[in-house]
């Protein structure tokens, strides 16, 4: 395991933060760390990284104690921060020199590492171009260079798309993917996107400070989420059809939506009514249910 | 070994990023830079009067020691109060590093923070010493051209001096920034310094034209005693020259207490040698409080 969490607590005054949880994170796999703003996500974050202290409970990560060696620590690991915190004024060439140097990375063996990640971040054409100047997506990748010049062996994605544009987010995600499949780095995430989160190994959501659900993408949407129907020919018929049966629906401006359990059970209706279905379609349920469901709360637009 | 490198490379990096941005370099010397041209522009002849009313009646003096020595003890002014303002001024990599969460970054770093705050002290010396030197330079250019009587030694003791005054303001910069946290109390901390350090020490009008009280008050102040220093050796060699024309020295000893190269406490002469120890105490002091701060910083999360 790269990171054992055993009861942490954090508290803030009167408000708590953190309140007792427990995960694991096994090394090489894309763990997403779930939660609405508020929910104790960036305070398990800081304290995992070393930037709070912890009120109780014991944080290993790559078996060293958060306690006494805290250093060695930060050695493994590295952070996006949601917003970039390198210096703007400057430029990338001197941004990743000086936070190199914290790492006791000097002279050659900087040069040789700076090489090494310009070739995997193709970052040769801008390595004197002041960060101020670069594009969304640049200095993300900046970013990233900066969290990966130690060589870590876990990086830490603190909602590293939030606020890019769809290009730069899948610009962003390329990145990730190549570094995971090249060095087989583990990937601690935390993201309002569900369609990312549904590409995880391992999801925990956490609400109010306490884990609210946790296991395999796969696993979570079997037990939280519901498929849906979608009709949009006949939406009368099919709202008449299901109000009768005690579905709830919801008219949307195109189409009729209905929950339901399974997939089998939309078949089932199919088979009975065959008549309302020339223009509809079945969805899976996705991470956004599964999140809504164990959570009561829309990741949207928080 | 390895945390000296990690503490030059961040001197280097705060050192850089100060001077990435021009605005910051522009204002921190312009202040000095105004107050040299408000001086040439407007105040250069009531300073002159004042000196000329201290000689014998009827005696003339030649105008390059007048207007020189006017000059010094207007350089040693600026000097001497920059030293302050201008290190709370450039402080400013070390409260922008906390507003924009960069200290996060170094955080989350196997780096010591008491190398982060050390560097951010370093690093505001240094820049500090530039902007005083960079003044120093355009004051002394003014001087050579309207009088130069400053001696080797003098010179050399006026660059002591300045290393002195820019310690004593690093540290009390450092001291304060511990505790500043946004924008908006930087520009009240900068605002009040600028405004009020210049009057508080004595530079810019002499402390013998304060009344008794407020005399001991301020002689009370170790500030003042930067500028005491400052003003002995700026204005030594001119005195020199003056005593050489045939100036009494009851007149240059007027001089001297009229215009701060004496400073008393509650009326007893205090020499030069006591003025740097009261200036390099306090020092220790404020050296020894910015360490406390930052070791116990270092141990609250």
């Amino acid at each position: 395991m790269i990171i054992e969490i055993e009861n942490l607590k954090k508290s803030f005054k009167d408000v708590t933060a953190v309140d007792g949880i427990s995960f694991k994170v096994k090394e090489g796999e894309l763990f997403s760390f779930l939660g609405v703003n508020g929910a104790g996500k960036s305070t398990t974050i800081n304290i995992i990284s070393g930037i709070l202290g912890k009120d109780g409970g014991t944080v290993k990560v790559c078996g060293h104690d958060i306690d006494n060696e805290a250093a060695e620590i930060k050695r493994n690991i590295g952070i996006v921060f949601q917003n970039s915190v390198l210096d703007k004024k400057l430029s990338v060439y001197d941004n990743l020199k000086s936070r190199a140097s914290f790492y006791g990375v000097f002279g050659q063996e900087f040069k040789s590492r700076l090489e090494e990640i310009c070739e995997l971040l193709d970052l040769g054409d801008i390595l004197k171009r002041q960060l101020d100047k670069l594009s969304g997506g640049q200095k993300r990748r900046i970013d990233i260079a900066r969290a990966l010049l130690h060589k870590p062996k876990l990086l830490i994605l603190d909602e590293p798309t939030t606020g890019l544009d769809p290009k730069t987010r899948i610009t962003v995600w390329g990145v990730v993917d190549k570094l995971r499949k090249e060095t087989g780095l583990t990937v601690f995430l935390t993201t309002h996107y569900m369609e990312e989160a549904s590409e995880s190994d391992y999801v925990v959501i956490i609400d109010s400070g306490k884990i609210a659900a946790e296991g395999t993408p796969h696993d979570l949407k079997n037990a939280y989420a519901s498929d849906f129907i979608k009709f949009y020919n006949h939406r009368d018929e099919a709202e008449k059809f299901f109000k009768e049966r005690g579905y709830i629906c919801k008219n949307e401006r195109d189409f009729t939506e209905v929950e339901l359990k399974g997939t089998a059970e939309a078949a089932e209706f199919v088979k009975q009514s065959p008549q309302l279905f020339d223009d509809f379609e079945i969805l899976k349920g996705n991470m956004d249910n599964v999140f809504l469901k164990v959570t009561g709360k829309d990741l949207k637009g928080v | 070994m390895t945390e000296l490198k990690k503490f030059f490379s961040l001197v280097l990096r705060n050192t850089k990023y100060y001077f990435k941005d021009k605005v910051s370099f522009f204002m921190s010397l312009i202040t000095p830079l105004i107050l040299l041209v408000l001086y040439v522009t407007f105040l250069k002849n009531v300073y002159i009067q004042s000196f000329e009313a201290a000689f014998p009646e009827g005696f003339t003096v030649d105008d390059r020691i007048v207007n020189g020595i006017a000059g010094a003890w207007l350089m040693s002014s600026i000097l001497s109060v920059s030293a302050v303002t201008v290190a709370f001024c450039s402080n400013l990599v070390m409260v922008e590093d906390k507003i924009q969460s960069a200290i996060n970054d170094f955080r989350v770093s196997p780096i010591k923070s008491t190398t982060v705050s050390l560097a951010y002290f370093a690093s505001n010396f240094f820049v500090t010493f530039i902007v005083l030197m960079v003044t120093m330079c355009i004051g002394h250019i003014y001087l050579a051209a309207v009088g130069w009587y400053i001696n080797a030694g003098d010179f050399f003791m006026i660059i002591v001096d300045c290393i002195c005054g820019i310690l004593f303001g690093t540290l009390l910069a450092g001291i304060v920034g511990n505790f500043i946290k946004t924008q908006g109390s930087v520009s009240a901390v900068d605002t009040l310094v600028s405004s009020m350090y210049g009057f508080i020490c004595g530079a810019y009008m002499p402390i013998s034209s304060f009344s008794k009280g407020l005399q001991n008050v301020l002689s009370l102040l170790p500030g003042t005693y930067s500028v005491g220093i400052m003003r002995t050796h700026y204005m030594g060699g001119y005195l020199t020259a003056l005593s050489d024309a045939g100036v009494p020295a009851e007149a240059i000893e007027g001089i001297k207490d009229g215009f701060d190269a004496n400073l008393y406490v509650f009326g007893n002469s205090v020499p030069l040698g006591a003025m740097y120890a009261i200036l390099l105490g306090t020092c220790a002091v404020l050296l020894a409080a910015f360490i406390a701060i930052v070791i116990l910083k270092s141990k609250r999360k």
